[in-house]
């Protein structure tokens, strides 16, 4: 009995994310008017895509027990690249050099990290305060504009139901990391780097080179998202990322990856993207403004930590008790009950 | 013998800053053969092990493999020349699957790429199998099991690699008799599949269960190799300590006062339970038993690290509740670590930060702390407990093993306590700093200190105490008297269910 | 043996140049960024520049001073301190109407009521200080834009021309004439945090604590207490610093105080603030704040615009983080 209630709340531990998109998904439709629209529907797919991609490379990045926090700037970064050398380039190689700024500040990241061994929330401060300066360097502090609208209209129509080409890509690229990462033995080595470093690189995993691919791959997806968002839009602006550093850490913790490293899926996160972004959604037919949104993201992230805060609390006080003990104790406690 | 060696290391050294670790030392393994490795804390097995590990790459000397040459100077290194490894602390990760762990580095793929989840499956089994654990799931987290299933899945893991050579450290430290038995069961196995086995044990009566031959080392240099049938327990703890074991006692000289300390059914459910024994001033009070036996959890818990469930700790007569460390220390009861590194000293800070810590509060003037309160006592307590340098703004940190050590007992000597709980007071250090802490200890208790010695070094219970206390499993069995109390004594009686008298 | 003594010997003296560099290394580097500034422009080395350097960073110095207690007791840094500017300035000037002392003390209040929480969590629950601090400036920043609909508050709307004009002269009064009163705080700021890092119990403990918190914990030292005081103190320079600054930009607006986090951690760091914890010391702290000024005003100078300055910054940052975590690993110190 005690078992099966043990194993019973282990599966609701591990799925918790489904259920509570689920849950969310459910409250919504019944209290929020107009909510199950093909409409709605899309743009609520459409919301999330953006910080979904951004949560892959960050996900990846947590599960090596690293941090990175120049998401935000890195995504902008590529959206206005992408914009900016659009008129000279053409969408193709402008994309491509977006891309590749974010690859470079992932290498800059990795590099420090992983060779200079200096602390990832140190290094990935500085790069954020640098590539900011980047940005606003770039654009002169404005805001960018494409002379070519063709690609936004291709990204932004559903090509089959519900699904634009930007959610398509987006999906496409969850399931190739969440196979990646879950199916491989190159993937499961960045779960074993996180989890034990001492013994991945006794195994023989080159431990740095990991590490080093992570923040790469977080550069990366960074500005590919960014850059197909602005692509999307036809335009960026400096503070087009300023919100997803949040969204991306609450839904990446709450997906179910962990702090502590070597626990966590790529699915979970973009999952809980899409349950962050069905609540903003809801919220705002709902009436509320962006500030709910922001203080809701808020409140989630800190429930979040607070919860995994008190289970390492709790699991650090059991550490190492003797199994037979605890039966003694409680035989003992069922005794005096009898008695 | 005129086989192969399938290891064999020749006059290697290895240099730590401050120590020669392992000097000029010669050692070889059969196949098929049990080699044990003895040796008290700090002789330098662990430094020899992490050599075939491949954890160096400047040692000096040859090791042969099947008498070819190898230079072990990468774990892959180590690992392609079929070393295989089993760590006293485990070297799993936690959260990660039993198959993923046992196939660490060698995950099975198809095409290239994808995980072969049948192979997966199987091959993990197959590892399980060899050490009787095919039972567990192996897509359960390493988490989710318990120690000593966590201890068979790591020896697990070294035999997936099929090797040649097999490296045990403390293998048994988490087991229970009869999971002892069981492992020894799967080490007769692999002896017969001509696996080489070097097996490292503080629990003798375990070594001469299960090796053919020993090695004895003793301040980083082998001492002598001998075959099992040809030693007694007693002629190794000499080999080891380097000197006759019939040591003075000096408890029969000690004037032992009033109770001090009393504990009453003590309890931390999970970690020991229903403890009752007392002490009085200017008594050494031993407390032996297996790792995991709950010794340390009881210092703890009696000091105010951890918390009781139930139970009375009676002091001078009055009953007491001992919330935190901070409580614990202003009544008089201080705890020294087992653990220097990261629980005893603060590697960063100066020899003279980390004596004067605990006396923080009681150097204050109102919100100012007086440091200049505290200079004198820092210049004593190097004085007499020779630290080296003596110097008080060294670095901990660049100290040698047994100047950390004295630094350590030092710091809890400076709060001047009633009740000292000294846990593994002298683990890893060499033998001059051994006896300038004996010494310290013995003087601590003619000064009336009532001393707790939690130790694993058999030889200075005995010689110290003037009583010991034996656990295990989280029960206190009893108690061994003065004059009773022979290293063979507390051996039989922590190992198995011998009679002892019992704590009144 | 001579050999030996000999390496000990250059042991020593390698340890003390780079402590000797540790403590000082940012005054050398305000040294040359005085000398470069001088060969770069005439009014460079004026008593006007210079006490434009100075003015221009207390209030970041403010901020500074209580991160550091954070930083020096080993938990990295406190992310929450521009969401506590924002509000407790927002605060402030909605409490004007009450009148000023109302105003400044409900101000430092709901300072000291996010630092309880900070310490709390981070000093009970050992929750990992990043991401804690993190959310408490996301949940902070969306509280202050749903009270005020995102909109930002000006203090003569709220109470009235005569009480506006108080709050707003507060960050512009000038002591003996001459001096800034955000510099003088800061001073005071620097001068009381010194002591108290080094002279008092507390901050001799979470040297301790900085240095190795189990350590800290198995010697008795109330580890929760003294944590948590540190992220209280954090807080509460926040919100000073945040009033001032409320007053000095004359509106109370959810986006003031963004960048004072990362800015704060640079200073400490180009400081000698050992990001580890238990090294440094607020005189450095003065140091790593007038560094970042001077490197600002030289730039300015140069003609380089505010968003090539963040450049400098950021780089200016990981470089000296770099050579921190690389002497350190050199001298065999750094743990980990």
């Amino acid at each position: 009995m005690d078992k099966m209630n043990k194993k019973f709340f282990q599966v609701i531990n591990n799925y918790r994310i489904y259920f509570l998109c689920s849950l969310v998904f459910i409250a919504m439709a019944i209290f929020v008017p107009n909510f199950l629209t093909v409409y709605n529907l899309t743009n609520i797919l459409k919301g999330m895509s953006l910080n979904v991609m951004v949560a892959i490379g960050f996900t990846i990045v947590m599960i090596c027990k690293e941090l990175d926090l120049s998401i935000g700037t890195t995504l902008t970064l590529g959206a206005m690249f992408v914009i900016g050398f659009q008129p000279a380039l053409g969408w193709g190689w402008s994309l491509l050099i977006a891309v590749l700024a974010g690859a470079l500040v992932g290498l800059a990241n990795g590099f420090l990290v992983a060779r200079a061994k200096i602390d990832s929330f140190i290094v990935t401060l500085g790069t954020m305060t640098t590539v900011q300066g980047i940005i606003f360097l770039y654009g002169k502090g404005y805001a960018l504009n494409a002379t070519d609208f063709t690609v936004a209209d291709w990204l932004e129509t559903p090509i089959i139901p519900f699904l634009p080409p930007r959610v398509l890509i987006t999906i496409v690229l969850v399931l190739l990391f969440q196979v990646l990462l879950a199916r491989t033995r190159y993937g499961r080595g960045f779960y074993m780097v996180g989890a034990n470093r001492e013994t991945a690189w006794l195994a023989g995993l080159n431990t740095e080179g990991y590490v080093i691919v992570a923040f790469i791959l977080s550069g990366i997806t960074a500005a590919l998202g960014g850059a197909l968002f602005a692509m999307s839009l036809s335009s960026a602006t400096p503070t087009i990322g300023t919100s997803s550093l949040m969204i991306v850490v609450a839904a990446t913790i709450i997906g179910g990856t962990s702090m502590a490293g070597g626990k966590g899926s790529i699915l979970g996160s973009a999952v809980a993207v899409l349950t962050l972004t069905i609540l903003y959604n809801g919220l705002t037919n709902l009436g509320a403004g962006y500030e709910i949104q922001i203080l809701a993201s808020g409140l989630v992230l800190a429930m979040v930590v607070l919860y995994e805060a008190y289970a390492l609390y709790r699991a650090d006080k059991v550490k190492g008790q003797r199994p037979e003990l605890l039966k003694e104790v409680r035989m003992l406690q069922e005794g005096s009950k009898g008695s | 013998m005129d086989l192969i060696p399938a290891l064999q290391m020749k006059k290697v050294s290895k240099k730590f800053p401050g120590t020669m670790a392992v000097d000029n030392v010669d050692f070889e393994v059969y196949p098929g053969e049990v080699h044990a490795l003895v040796g008290e804390n700090g002789a330098g097995k662990s430094t020899l092990m992490k050599m075939l590990a491949g954890s160096f790459n400047d040692y000096t000397g040859q090791i042969y493999i099947d008498g070819k040459e190898v230079k072990l100077y990468s774990p892959a290194i180590a690992k392609a020349n079929g070393i295989a490894m089993i760590y006293q602390e485990l070297s799993l990760a936690r959260p990660l699957t039993i198959a993923e762990n046992v196939l660490v580095g060698r995950l099975p793929v198809r095409n290239k790429w994808f995980l072969d989840k049948k192979a997966l499956i199987e091959e993990t089994k197959a590892c399980l199998k060899s050490v009787e654990l095919d039972y567990l799931d192996p897509f359960t987290p390493v988490e989710e099991i318990s120690q000593h299933e966590a201890q068979l899945v790591e020896i697990a893991k070294a035999l997936g690699n099929n090797p040649r050579i097999l490296v045990m450290d403390e293998p048994t430290s988490a087991l229970s008799r009869e999971e002892v038995e069981r492992l020894f069961k799967i080490i007769g196995k692999l002896k017969q599949q001509g696996l080489a086995i070097v097996y490292i044990s503080h629990h003798l009566t375990e070594i001469f269960q299960v090796a053919d031959r020993v090695s004895v080392m003793r301040d980083g240099r082998k001492v002598g190799t001998l075959n099992i049938t040809d030693v007694t327990q007693e002629e190794l703890i000499e080999m080891m300590v380097g000197r006759s074991i019939s040591q003075v006692n000096n408890a029969a000289d000690r004037i032992l006062g009033e109770v001090v300390l009393e504990v009453k059914n003590l309890s931390r459910y999970g970690f020991f339970h229903h403890i009752s024994f007392c002490v009085r001033a200017g008594e050494i009070l031993g407390i032996a038993g297996l790792a995991g036996a709950g010794r340390s959890e009881l210092g703890r818990a009696i000091s105010g690290v951890d918390p009781v469930d139930a139970g009375e700790i009676i002091l001078a007569g009055r009953k007491i509740k001992v919330k935190n460390m901070a409580q614990a220390l202003q009544y008089g009861i201080a705890y020294l670590t087992e653990d220097r590194k990261t629980q005893g000293l603060a590697l960063r800070l100066t020899v003279e930060e980390n004596l004067l810590a605990p006396l923080i509060p009681r150097h204050c003037k109102g919100f100012i702390y007086q440091k200049q309160i505290g200079t004198g006592i820092v210049k004593k307590l190097i004085d007499d407990l020779h630290i080296s340098p003596p110097d008080p703004s060294r670095i901990v940190g660049n100290l040698s093993g047994g100047n950390q050590q004295k630094v350590l007992l030092g710091k809890w000597l400076a709060t001047g306590p009633r009740v000292l709980i000294l846990d593994e007071p002298t683990r890893g250090v060499d033998i001059g700093a051994k006896v300038t802490i004996h010494t310290a200890i013995e003087k601590l208790a003619a000064q009336g200190v009532a001393v707790i010695l939690i130790s694993s070094d058999i030889p200075e219970l005995v010689r110290l105490s003037d009583r010991v206390l034996i656990m295990r499993k989280g029960h206190l069995l009893g108690e061994i008297p003065g004059k009773a109390c022979t290293e063979e004594a507390v051996l039989l009686a922590i190992n198995s269910e011998g009679e002892i008298a019992h704590a009144s | 043996m001579l050999v030996k003594s000999e390496r000990i010997e250059l042991n020593k003296r390698r340890t003390k140049t780079a402590g000797w560099i540790e403590k000082f290394g940012v005054y050398i580097m305000i040294l040359v960024l005085l000398i470069l500034g001088t060969l770069i422009s005439n009014k460079f080395l004026t008593i006007d520049n210079l006490a434009n350097v100075v003015h221009a960073v207390a209030l970041l110095g403010i901020v500074a001073v209580g991160v550091t207690f954070v930083t020096y007791s080993g938990h990295f840094a406190d992310m929450s301190v521009p969401g506590i500017i924002a509000l407790s300035g927002m605060v402030a000037v909605d409490m004007l109407r009450y009148g000023l002392v109302v105003s400044l003390a409900s101000g430092l209040v709901t300072g000291l009521m996010v630092g309880l929480i900070n310490a709390f969590v981070v000093g009970k629950l050992r929750a990992n200080p990043i991401i804690w601090t993190l959310a408490v400036a996301f949940v902070i920043n969306g509280v202050v834009r749903w009270l005020y609909r995102g909109e930002q508050i000006y203090p003569d709307l709220k109470a009235g021309e005569k009480l506006a004009t108080a709050f707003v002269n507060l960050a512009r009064i000038n002591i003996g004439g001459a001096v800034p009163i955000t510099v003088v705080v800061f001073l005071v700021m620097v001068i009381i945090g010194q002591l108290l890092l080094t002279k008092t119990k507390f901050g001799v403990q979470l040297k301790l604590i900085g240095s190795s918190y189990e350590v800290a914990r198995m010697t008795g030292v109330n580890v929760t207490g003294m944590v948590g005081l540190a992220f209280i103190l954090s807080a509460l320079a926040a919100s000073i610093g945040g009033i001032l600054l409320t007053s000095l930009v004359k509106i109370g607006a959810y986006y003031n105080g963004v960048g004072y986090d990362f800015r704060a951690v640079t200073a400490i760091v180009l400081g000698g603030v050992s990001l580890a914890g238990g090294k440094g010391n607020m005189i450095g702290v003065l140091g790593g704040v007038v560094v970042i000024g001077l490197l600002n005003n030289i730039l300015t100078l140069l003609g380089v615009g505010t968003f090539s300055q963040t450049i400098v910054q950021g780089l200016v940052f990981i470089l000296v983080v770099w050579f921190n975590t690389y002497s350190l690993r050199k001298l065999g110190k750094a743990d980990g």
